[in-house]
């Protein structure tokens, strides 16, 4: 049953193509930017610049659940979080190894893409025409919420490994364990937005900021990871960066509790009309 | 089989029990999971509350990531600065409590904000005292589990061949799923519902009628908490120590190797004999207590 009697249809001030544009631009960005720089420069400071790609396509994440899951699926989405990152690390994985059996490592964020979103789209057409969801937007939100997953996790991946090579994602990132990080993180900032803010009276702009308040908790997280396998000097980067933008969001967010809410009070009975 | 092992086992065991019981605990201050969509659904049916609503999501992923969170900050800690493991699980467990204050607030203010026109209040005193309580009991969990990972990947022989924060994630997620099924129970089924006779099950149209008045003034979560602590939190302990126990004690006493069948074998005994036991229980709870008042026998579906 639904929890919050959804937010049926989901009206929303921001485009979903235009934050489709942002989220996946953002982290192509995002992430080559970092390997570009970092490889040039011969540092690994600029890992942050992936992790921050990982927070844009998050919050498309956030909005792709959001439409779907106004459809008044309320339970299904801590569920349709964990999907889109399970689709997107086996996106994520076969683009980075597929890239490296082909010598362009470089490739491998672009070719996860690709696979993830057929992969997504395909997932989605099962899940309308074999077991009947019936969502109109089951297909376009299940490729976004993949796509939106593998680029999570090659994003803060690529924040801990400080490479695009599959051989180092696979000795600093699987073997460690820290993926079991990644994937967790990754998933409750695409579908904690949503579920922490459904109910009649959601907000776009608010779930997205919440979006992008838990995504640089998420940055936080990888940071403290990336002690361990870059230089002292970019985990701190990432972690105080990581920091900042969580404090700044969760402000924001705050603010726009107290936009929406019927009433903030320190303490208080019951609203009158309830007693 | 050694000595050391089979202390090692019964530590986990006993680690394991508190961290359920504490799992329970936190999941009910907060009205997580199973209970959490009466609580939700309270305000749209008219009676809006004083009682946290701290959707994160079900207790498995959330409680997969205080965890797991607490798992690679130590393992950072003790492999990177070779710092002594308690100390390294401890700070891990309190880096996993921040992230559980973040995410409760976060979804206490988003869902009533949510809830405007049902006129639902934030109320901060709440939010105040009730948030500790929850990042206090996430962190009795998150230090257990990762100490139980700790034993596993790094004293008990042979070593677990995952990394360490893959097995907390693992028993994260465990210990979640044991607790949203044994200990919501207790407060979705009685506590919620308390003029209710208990097993009577849930009508439809008494879907959001929740209790909101205590004994003095307005029930809020601590009160749940004092309520669950009887027998929700004590029970999803015991389920989920027994669940770590038994599952490792079987492969410490037979070598998973070169006694795997009977490592097996002995696994299966377990199951069959939890399931007789839980046919035992329920025929003689309906021989006892029931038929409840009120039962006009099954409807057909």
């Amino acid at each position: 049953m639904t929890v919050g009697g959804g937010a049926g249809g989901a009206p929303s001030a921001i485009d979903a193509k235009k934050l489709r544009i942002y989220g996946i631009g953002g982290a192509l960005v995002g992430i080559y930017l970092a390997a570009i720089l970092n490889s040039v420069l011969g540092t690994d400071i600029f890992s942050i610049l992936a992790a921050a790609g990982a927070v844009a396509a998050a919050v498309m994440g956030a909005n792709a659940v959001r439409r779907v899951c106004g459809y008044g699926i309320g339970t299904g989405v801590p569920s349709i979080g964990m999907l889109a990152l399970g689709m997107g690390i086996v996106g994520a994985s076969f683009g980075l190894s597929t890239a490296e059996q082909l010598g362009v490592s470089m490739a491998g964020v672009i070719i996860a893409l690709v696979y993830a979103m057929v992969f997504g789209y395909i997932v989605g057409a099962i899940a309308n025409k074999v077991m009947g969801f019936n969502i109109p937007i089951m297909e376009e939100g299940l490729t976004d919420l993949s796509g939106a997953g593998a680029m999570a996790i090659i994003g803060w991946s690529y924040a801990i490994s400080g490479s695009l090579a599959y051989a180092d994602m696979v000795s600093k990132v699987f073997n460690t364990g820290y993926l079991a990080i990644v994937f967790i993180c990754g998933g409750l900032a695409i579908l904690h937005p949503f579920n922490a803010n459904l109910g009649p009276d959601e907000k776009q702009d608010r779930t997205l900021v919440n979006g992008l308040m838990v995504g640089s908790l998420a940055v936080v997280a990888v940071g403290l990871c990336s002690l361990a396998t870059l230089s002292t000097t970019a985990a701190i980067i990432t972690i105080v960066i990581g920091a900042a933008a969580w404090y700044y969001f969760y402000v924001w967010y705050y603010r726009l509790v107290k936009r929406d809410a019927a009433a903030v009070v320190g303490t208080g009975l019951l609203p009158p009309s309830a007693l | 089989m050694d000595a050391l092992s089979m202390g090692l086992v019964a530590a986990m065991g006993a680690l394991a029990t508190v961290a359920g019981a504490s799992e329970d605990i936190e999941s009910d201050v907060g009205s997580q999971s199973n209970p959490n969509s009466q609580v939700q659904l309270a305000a749209q049916v008219g009676n809006p509350h004083r009682i946290y609503n701290k959707a994160i999501s079900g207790e498995p992923p959330a409680n997969a990531l205080w965890a797991t969170t607490a798992a690679v900050v130590a393992y950072t800690l003790i492999t990177k600065f070779a710092m002594p493991a308690l100390f390294a699980i401890a700070i891990g467990a309190s880096v996993a409590a921040l992230f559980n204050g973040v995410f409760s607030t976060s979804a206490y203010f988003g869902r009533n904000a949510s809830q405007r026109r049902f006129n639902q209040w934030i109320y901060l005193d709440i939010v105040r005292y009730t948030t500790t309580s929850i990042m206090a009991h996430a962190w009795i969990t998150a230090f257990c589990i990762t100490c139980i990972a700790y034993i596993q990947t790094q004293i008990l022989t042979p070593h677990h061949p995952f990394p360490m924060p893959v097995i907390a994630l693992i028993w994260g997620l465990t210990v979640g799923a044991i607790g949203s099924s044994v200990g919501d129970i207790h407060y979705g089924g009685e506590r919620e519902f308390q003029w209710r006779l208990f097993g009577q099950g849930l009508n439809t149209m008494l879907s959001g009628q929740i209790v909101r008045k205590a004994e003095a003034g307005l029930r809020n979560s601590i009160d749940n908490a004092w309520f669950c602590t009887k027998l929700g939190g004590p029970l999803t302990g015991l389920g989920f120590g027994l669940t770590v126990f038994l599952d490792n004690w079987r492969t410490t006493v037979f070598d998973p190797v070169t006694q795997a069948g009977l490592a097996i074998g002995m696994g299966l005994f377990f199951v069959i004999l939890m399931n007789l036991y839980n046919f035992y229980v329920e025929t003689s709870i309906r021989k006892k207590y029931g038929p409840y008042p009120g039962y006009k026998g099954d409807i057909a579906a």
